[in-house]
């Protein structure tokens, strides 16, 4: 079973999306700007123009070594305290895609420089050394539910003791590698996504995205007061119809939501069919509380949109004030949907929840500590 | 000092067999039509953790450092048209998700790890900690598919192999037990354990008593 992690605090947390750090990127989304912009696919080899949200300054097609090391530096560079990957300081890496845009940058030159990135291990040893981390770091890869389960274990091996405190770093950055599998699914287009919108045709963005989380027994404004996983299995691509699998990772939770007033801040990646099922099983469950997502505006920043979001929740709370479901408009698949800013001073928790490929679903409650 | 039994163990060896050659011998172990989709990586940890029974309440760890091989080959030669199919089943934990949907059996949790010097470790550390969780069985699985042209260019496994053993809290039945111990000086020179050798220690089922990761003293014994 998924374990109530009552005695875990959030103590300290950084993003980095194609807006900047959580703050502007906080800014930007009560605001209702949106980062995704039309991109060729396939980059240098052209394609069709696809909405993806890249962080400034970075070239789409990877370099040697990647390009995007230059912004997560600046993220990087936030992560409070020393000796990370020491014994009793564990770092927990999380991602979908790691440096495998290299792999496609040696397949199409034939550069060898590309392959020092290519494989996860290769790129997490490359990151690892030149931020400094010793070498106690663990490295999960479960697609778009990757950061959740940093935090679950990073959440065990502090309730075991065999940790001070602990860091869960989360990074995806785009490739034609990525964009261009997501575009061969026939669900990444030419129109912007609108998550939890009723309408004709779905369509996802794509985005660059990083974050950490430094987690603590005792320290910190907020605590992790649960957190769920469950596997449906049920195909790849598509959940049970009925919503049963989202449900079944929602139901150890609910003990824990009794008698709170939360927000929820959902997967939402702008598909028809998963939108849909996952609105619909969160009201059914959570009657009235408003829920929003905000990859119509950052796109879906797939390993570390857990993280990520996460982190903006967590500044959305200090700062009373959370966005709306940037890009949507009416009508929503359920009256829960909340398209605009909206007050969060009354709320004491948010419930953060991720999807992902193969059935996988993750949810987590944060509440003031 | 982490503690569990081994109560069941499940190894693939298959080597330097292709891939259509473990696709044959395989077509009577799963469901009609499903080898023909699924990666050799997914049939060999599919047929490890097959006789486990895998029930809901498992707790499954699994442990690759590269993964699936084959699939990100073929997905990368087939640009400028990207396969679909490929992309999907290039991701990390597709052997057993390969596996578990064509059984359509669900895991409440799933841990997928993926690593390269101290990856055994990680990966028993999960799971020993899952055990902690509550969960009443723990399943850790890994494997590695050969591959061919990223192999070439020293980014795949040079062998397939796959294994699947169950853990629990209990002796009732076991056959091995496994400890992991956190006290051991950090400064001590660990030996060399890959995800390989894991597999090499468990497929012989040696006895083994060694610092593979920093502060991470594993101990193997069987009945």
């Amino acid at each position: 079973m998924s374990v109530p992690s009552t005695s875990i605090h959030l103590s300290a947390c950084g993003a980095l999306t194609a807006f900047g750090d959580e703050s502007t990127t906080l800014a930007a989304l009560l605001d209702g700007r949106r980062a995704l912009a039309p991109v060729p696919v396939l980059g240098a080899d052209g394609g069709d123009p696809v909405p993806m949200a890249l962080c400034a300054g970075r070239s789409f097609d990877e370099t040697a070594p990647p390009g995007w090391l230059a912004p997560l530096r600046a993220l990087t560079d936030r992560i409070p305290g020393e000796g990370w990957g020491s014994p009793r300081r564990p770092v927990f890496v999380t991602s979908s895609n790691f440096g495998v845009g290299s792999l496609h940058a040696f397949r199409r030159t034939g550069d060898a420089a590309h392959l020092a990135y290519g494989t996860p291990h290769r790129c997490v040893d490359w990151l690892a050394e030149t931020l400094g981390w010793g070498p106690n770091v663990t490295t999960f890869s479960h697609a778009c539910v990757s950061a959740h389960l940093g935090l679950e274990q990073a959440s065990r091996v502090l309730a075991a003791n065999l940790a001070d405190e602990a860091l869960v770093f989360s990074f995806d950055f785009l490739s034609p590698f990525v964009a261009g599998g997501f575009h061969a699914l026939k669900i990444l287009n030419a129109d912007l996504p609108t998550p939890y919108q009723d309408r004709e045709t779905g369509s996802i963005g794509l985005g660059d995205g990083a974050a950490f989380a430094v987690l603590t027994r005792d320290r910190g404004d907020m605590k992790f007061v649960a957190q769920s996983l469950h596997n449906e299995m049920h195909h790849f691509t598509a959940n049970q119809a009925d919503g049963s699998g989202f449900s079944a990772c929602l139901a150890p939770l609910l003990p824990f939501t009794a008698g709170r007033r939360f927000w929820l801040k959902g997967h939402g990646t702008g598909t028809l069919e998963a939108g849909r099922l996952e609105a619909g099983v969160l009201a059914r469950h959570f009657p009235g509380f408003p829920l929003v997502s905000w990859k119509g505006a950052l796109g879906h920043t797939l390993g570390s949109c857990g993280l990520v979001e996460l982190t903006i929740a967590a500044t959305a709370i200090r700062h009373g004030r959370a966005p709306g479901t940037v890009g949507s408009s009416g009508p929503t698949f359920t009256p829960e949907v909340v398209l605009s800013p909206f007050e969060i001073g009354a709320f004491d928790s948010v419930l953060c929840t991720s999807n992902a490929f193969g059935g996988a679903h993750a949810a987590l409650l944060l509440s003031h500590a | 000092m982490l503690e569990r039994w081994i109560t069941a163990l499940h190894t693939e060896d298959p080597a330097l067999e292709e891939p259509a050659a473990t696709r044959d011998r395989f077509k009577s172990r799963f469901p009609r039509n499903a080898t023909r989709r699924m990666t050799q990586l997914g049939l060999l940890v599919g047929s490890a953790l097959e006789p486990l029974k895998l029930t809901e309440t498992d707790t499954l760890v699994y442990a690759s450092a590269f993964a699936e091989t084959r699939a990100i080959e073929g997905y990368l030669d087939s640009f400028p048209s990207a396969s679909p199919t490929l992309f999907q089943t290039s991701i990390h934990p597709s052997a057993v998700q390969q596996a578990l949907i064509v059984h359509q059996q669900p895991v409440r949790e799933f841990f997928p790890l993926t690593g390269g010097a101290h990856l055994p470790a990680q990966a028993i550390e999960v799971a020993l900690l899952a055990s902690g969780a509550g969960s009443r069985r723990v399943i850790l699985c890994g494997g590695e598919e050969r591959g061919t042209w990223l192999l070439e260019n020293n980014s795949a496994s040079d062998r397939a192999f796959a294994f699947a053993l169950a853990l629990s809290t209990s002796p009732d039945g076991a056959i091995g037990r496994l400890t992991l111990d956190h006290a051991s000086d950090a400064d001590a020179a660990c030996v060399r354990f890959l995800l390989a050798d894991l597999f090499d220690v468990l497929h012989a089922r040696r006895p083994f008593d060694g610092l593979i990761a920093p502060s991470r003293r594993l101990t193997l014994s069987w009945s």
